[in-house]
């Protein structure tokens, strides 16, 4: 029985990471330090003709700019074939490349100097497409390699076109997955600093692998290894994010330190980290699969293009766990795979949490239940009929056997807890019913080679130092990056020397201090790691041991217990007292023994044959299963994740709490996998450049995750424990493809499952962002998104104000979440009008039968106000659907009709109400109709002089109004609105409708009342026939106004179910209940 | 430049910065308060969050000038004597907290929620933590600690 292994376990690092004391790369200072950026290409392939530094160079405060003729060592770097050049000569590869690299006094200045540097360019045409890149006569993206495809690997088993014979059905299916950006909430950072001492550099920053990034920084400066000491610092996520990426700015950084004999840092903006930063592969499978009547597979062959980008960096092994585990967990006697790394002028791929394996457990999952389908069995069925058993054998023949094959255990664990079957059958019925909302669930399960496998050198190494009072001291080769390594470590340490936790702390090593331990990648890390500290506590646990062997009157170790501090005889005797442990250490350091000691694990030998893609590829395997239950809306084809159930295989639980802490981490990558993450590059121009554009779930798109951690501990591993990181990952995606399919009835081959995805069967293009398109005009106009150049005033109070305003050029600042985001990408100076403050401005007041709200009222106020909640339920439901609450607390309500974004929540409800805009110049006040304010998307027609002062609304008549409002968005939270409907009706004595607006958001260039649909309405009563009556008006406005955009093939026929929806949700609320009230019922 | 006077966790500060400035860049670089994040620069992530006036605000959002005299706190005032709030108390024994960068700005959404409403629903702690994004957790184990310090509140 363990002490503290398989026990909840408050992190080691916890404490400083909640007080805001753990010291991140970007916190770090020191004396003279300059600040470093690097200046990107404009283009994502052709020729630099030009590249001028002069003006650059004089600029205030510049002390270098780093070119490629200033490299001193090897210009070009990577992991396994060296094609990156951390600053390109004369040549742009992709988006991301980087053309030369600036220091500067301040980082104000670094930017601008960015900024001035000129280059002139002879464009290529870029080649993104990967199946156009493969073609006979493509263009080389790397002549020098003679070939687009850097790496292909067969994997040839038994004869797969006899398999097909052999088969009663053979089918044929592609499978397209897309770039997802890893998104640690960190950016990338790195501060490099001379050292004297080995005229060499010290690194710090957000490294994920410091010996990888010891190694390229010595290579690119032409030093040794011992003259590079790396210091990783609290690391900020990375998911197999922060390894190339920060190598490459390292290499600037230490440029710049050799050109300036200062140290550098070099923080990136989200924007850099999205444009530079490697994504996962998006891969194209073909799946031809051979099986019988009964579902026994015969026979499969697969064709894996994977892309790469511009760069191969880890593809060639990416692509190599892939054609491992591309069959996914099934027996299956023919296989021939076939899979290709390609290059392509796209944003360079590489490692990413599940590293080759999200991609094809996603098709061979989504086909396993497509088969089911076919044979007329259940997912369940066809997954035990061919699911590996103990001893199977797998495509690259190795027989399972060193390990408990738990494929079928898992995927009963999750079935039982989810209660798959019988949701299954309450679904199916639900279904039937079940118009607007359809529900899912859907079951994947996976088998995964545990760390590196045949792929690499799988070493590790650790140090358990023990001090003479009985403190520890641990450190390893591999790092933490967040997952909870530290506390794993000093567990294991804690458990094999019987010393409590608290007295154990660990230690960020330096490169300089312990031998290279390896990535921490391949979710090898308690693996490894942990078996090389066991192995380092053992030595000196046997060395204690001999101090105090005599006086526990014991001849061997197995004959005492180490616990709680102290050292136990097991065959206790009273005569005999434990030894304290820190008397024992005590000893030990007067009789000069040395309680240090190194641990080194070097994994059990694997091997592989290239040309057959035969061979133990891995020494040992997890299996996991997750089940997905969904609700679709068919009307919007909105996916709502309802509960994740998540059975992994670990081998043994070192920490309950970061085992089932990553379960429901990776469960939520995984779900964003599926569903949201649609990193945009178009034409090789990057368009995803923030986490606006880019989205991740939020807390709202989560709702139920149940993990479950199944335990056969592995002969291999630390107490037997294995890998949890990526398997949590690589299942969900699969599993809510294959619970729309049970929703629906029809097939989907591609992620993300974005709303086009669902509701059209493909995906169709995407919005520009907001900040694009204020500045359409500077498209082209490259600038490192910053603050610079404001200049601020905050007058005394409104007349003040307005006098300002007459004899300059301002632009009112309230809230200022519009304005600072767009500010970002503006270099000329800015003068700003602080207007947040004033009295006059503030607050919601009730006069007669008017509500006067402030234009500098807060969303926040607005949405907690007893009077708006009162009289106008639409505002209310839209406004607190506006941001997130900390931009609801900022952002104004003026703000945000002057900013006139289509997508301007609160406008639309406003339209409804037909608020009246007082709009207050030095001399004059104009009070203008909202429906007049906004000519077109973020056009209004405020004058410089004037200021939008408050928002006037008649109280609705005293008689009952029907309310509905629905906002949609791509996830459930911090939303740029897709599109939005408000209605308000109210009925004449006859029922017959008497009033009605119906205004639009984020469907026409500006919210307006849809006249020729209300038109259709009054007079009607409101029934099945009315509401369909009004769909055809309805669609020829919409044809007219955005019939021709690239949104209208989706927005067209979406929007119309949203009406028909509201329509129906007024009739139901009215036939069913006259007496409650939709502000009723809302408050 | 600006003469700034405002509030930091119940100190009165006096400086004089540039306009440019964000109460991020303030908070960071001329005040050395490192543990409020920056994540997004544009209000997507909440890692910058903090509390301004009593509520939480993105701090990447806030221009120097609207940071006159205003109450500010950041993460480094929860701890008090050495003894750890009870919601950072409870975001370590629910694990809510992996690679950290996130906490800082989840915490003060999550006392901002508290100070106003000391019993939130579950509804009502998502929505204080929409706007702070996690990548790590996914988010459950934050939800709990939330909840868990609520209960600590409650049966103090």
């Amino acid at each position: 029985m363990e002490n503290v292994i398989g026990k909840r376990v408050r992190r080691v690092d916890g404490y400083e990471k909640v007080t805001g004391k753990a010291i991140y790369g970007d916190d770090l200072k020191f004396p003279g330090m300059l600040y470093g950026a690097v200046r990107y290409t404009d283009i994502p392939a052709g020729k630099i003709t030009k590249l001028d530094i002069s003006h650059a160079e004089k600029m205030p405060g510049v002390k270098a700019i780093g070119l490629y003729k200033d490299v001193p060592g090897e210009k070009k770097v990577g992991p396994i074939r060296r094609d990156y050049l951390p600053i390109v000569n004369d040549e742009v590869f992709f988006a991301g490349d980087v053309l030369a690299v600036v220091a500067a006094a301040a980082k104000e200045q670094t930017y601008a100097a960015v900024d001035a540097i000129r280059v002139e360019y002879e464009p290529i045409e870029p080649l993104t497409d990967i199946e156009e890149a493969v073609k006979p006569g493509a263009r080389l993206i790397h002549p020098e390699y003679k070939s687009n495809i850097m790496v292909h690997y067969p994997l040839i088993k038994g004869d797969v076109e006899k398999g097909f014979t052999e088969s009663d059905r053979v089918i044929e299916r592609k499978y397209r997955t897309g770039f997802v950006e890893h998104a640690y909430i960190e950016p990338e950072t790195v501060t490099v600093s001379p050292d004297p001492t080995t005229k060499g550099f010290k690194v710090y920053g957000s490294i994920q692998n410091p010996f990888t990034t010891r190694k390229v920084v010595a290579l690119f400066m032409g030093l040794k290894l011992n003259q590079v000491n790396v210091f990783g610092s609290t690391l900020g996520g990375s998911f197999g994010g922060k390894d190339d990426i920060i190598n490459n700015i390292a290499c600037r950084a230490a440029l710049l330190v050799k050109l300036t004999g200062k140290p550098v840092k070099i923080t990136y903006t989200r924007e850099d980290s999205f444009k530079e930063s490697y994504k996962r592969h998006p891969y194209i499978m073909n799946y031809k699969v051979g099986f019988n009547n009964d579902g026994k597979l015969k026979a499969m062959k697969i064709n894996i293009l994977a892309d790469s980008g511009a760069y191969s960096s880890q593809t060639f092994f990416v692509t190599w766990r892939s054609v491992v585990q591309a069959t996914g967990p099934y027996e299956i006697e023919n296989v021939l795979t076939d899979i290709k790394g390609v290059y392509t002028n796209n944003t360079y791929t590489a490692a990413f949490r599940g590293f080759g394996s999200p991609q094809v457990i996603f098709a061979q999952e989504s086909l396993m239940d497509e088969i089911a389908e076919i044979c007329g069995i259940t997912p369940l069925e066809i997954r035990k009929l061919n699911g590996f058993k103990q001893g199977s054998i797998t495509a690259s023949g190795q027989k399972l056997s060193e390990h408990k094959v738990s494929l079928h255990q898992v995927i009963q664990e999750a079935v039982e807890r989810s209660n798959y079957q019988e949701k299954s059958e309450q679904y199916k019925k639900s279904n039937t019913v079940s118009r607007r909302n359809k529900y899912g669930i859907g079951l994947s399960c996976s088998y995964r080679g545990c760390s590196l496998g045949a792929e690499g050198m799988d070493t590790s190494s650790a140090i358990v130092s023990v001090q003479a009072d009985g403190s520890v001291i641990v450190f390893t080769g591999v790092n933490e990056n967040g997952q909870g390594l530290r506390t794993t470590f000093c567990q294991v340490t804690s458990e094999v020397l019987g010393v409590p936790l608290d007295d154990i702390t660990f230690l960020e090593p330096q490169t300089s201090t312990i031998t290279d331990g390896g990535p921490t990648v391949a979710s090898r890390g308690t693996i490894v790691g942990g078996n090389a500290t066991i192995q380092a506590a053992n030595i000196v646990k046997e060395r204690i041991f001999e101090i105090i062997k005599d006086e526990l009157k014991v001849t061997k170790l197995e004959e005492t217990e180490w616990k709680n501090g102290y050292i136990y005889r097991k065959a206790r005797n009273p005569e005999i007292k434990p030894v304290k442990f820190s008397d024992a250490t005590e000893k030990a350091y007067w009789a000069g023994v040395n309680l240090s000691a190194y641990g080194w694990f070097k994994g059990p030998d694997v091997n592989w044959e290239e040309e057959t893609g035969q061979g133990n590829a891995y020494f040992t395997y997890v299996y996991g299963c997750h089940i997905v239950e969904t609700r679709i809306d068919t009307h919007t084809g909105k996916i709502e994740v309802e509960k994740i159930t998540a059975a992994h295989d670990v081998g043994k639980v070192i920490n309950r709490l970061g085992a089932e802490g990553q379960i429901f981490g990776g469960t939520t990558q995984g779900m964003g996998y599926g569903i949201l993450e649609d990193f945009n590059i178009q034409n090789g121009e990057v368009k995803s450049l923030n986490l606006d554009e880019y989205l991740i779930p939020t807390i709202k798109d989560i709702k139920e995750i149940e993990p479950i951690l199944v335990e056969n501990p592995d002969i291999y591993g630390p107490f037997g424990a294995k890998s949890i990181g990526e398997p949590t990952l690589e299942l969900t995606a699969a599993a809510i493809n294959n619970s729309l399919s049970f929703a629906l009835g029809k097939r989907s081959y591609q992620i993300p499952l974005t709303l086009e995805q669902v509701f059209l069967g493909k995906n169709i293009g995407k919005p520009a962002r907001q900040s694009e398109v204020v500045h359409a005009s500077n498209k082209n106009k490259k600038i490192t998104p910053r603050l610079s150049n404001i200049k601020t005033s905050s007058p005394q109070n409104l007349e003040e104000a307005l006098q300002k305003l007459v004899n300059g050029k301002f632009i009112p600042l309230a809230g200022g979440t519009d304005i600072v985001v767009q500010a970002r990408h503006k270099t000329e100076s800015l003068n700003l009008l602080n207007i947040f403050s004033f009295p006059e401005m503030k607050g919601i007041k009730e006069t007669g039968d008017k509500i006067t709200i402030g234009a500098a009222t807060t969303f926040t106020e607005i949405i907690n106000n007893d009077i708006i909640k009162r009289e106008f339920p639409l505002l209310v439901k839209a406004c607190s659907l506006i941001g997130s609450n900390q931009i609801r607390n900022r952002a104004t309500i003026g703000g945000n009709i002057v900013n006139a974004a289509p997508c301007a929540d609160s406008v639309p409800p406003l339209i409804v109400y037909q608020a009246n805009l007082h709009l207050r110049s030095l001399k004059n006040e104009r009070i203008i109709p909202i429906s007049e304010f906004i000519e077109r998307h973020y056009k209004t027609i405020i004058q410089p002089d004037e200021i939008l002062t408050a928002i006037t609304i008649s109280k609705l008549p005293d008689k009952k109004y029907y309310h509905s409002y629905y906002q949609l968005g791509r996830r459930n939270a911090v939303n740029i609105t897709r599109m939005s409907i408000s209605v308000m009706l109210s009925f004449d004595e006859n029922n017959k409708i008497d009033e009605c607006y119906i205004v639009d958001g984020s469907l026409f260039s500006r919210s307006q009342r849809i006249t020729a649909v209300e038109k259709a309405l009054i007079g009607r009563p409101l029934n099945e026939q009315t509401i369909s009556s009004a769909e055809k008006p309805l669609a020829k406005k919409i044809e007219s106004e955005i019939g021709g955009r690239w949104s209208a093939e989706y927005k067209k026929p979406v929007f119309i179910n949203l009406f028909k929806d509201a329509l129906e949700e007024i009739n139901l609320e009215k036939r069913n209940s006259e007496k409650v009230s939709f502000k009723d019922s809302y408050i | 430049m600006i003469n700034l006077k405002f509030n930091v966790n119940g100190k009165d500060v006096e400086i004089t910065v540039d306009d440019s400035l964000r109460l991020l860049d303030i908070l960071r670089d001329e005040l050395g308060l490192t543990g409020t994040k920056e994540g997004c620069g544009i209000g997507e992530c909440g890692a910058c969050t903090v509390i301004m006036n009593g509520e939480a605000v993105n701090s990447c959002m806030i221009l120097a000038e609207q940071v006159q005299n205003a109450k500010v706190e950041t993460v480094e005032n929860l701890e008090k004597n050495e003894v750890l709030s009870k919601l950072q108390d409870a975001f370590l024994d629910n694990g809510a907290i992996q690679c950290g960068f996130c906490t800082t700005g989840m915490l003060m959404s999550s006392k901002a929620l508290l100070d106003k409403n000391p019993t939130p629903s579950e509804e009502e702690i998502k929505t204080a933590l929409e706007g702070n994004l996690c990548r790590c957790t996914g988010y459950v184990p934050i939800l709990n600690s939330v909840k868990d310090a609520v209960k600590k509140y409650l049966h103090k």
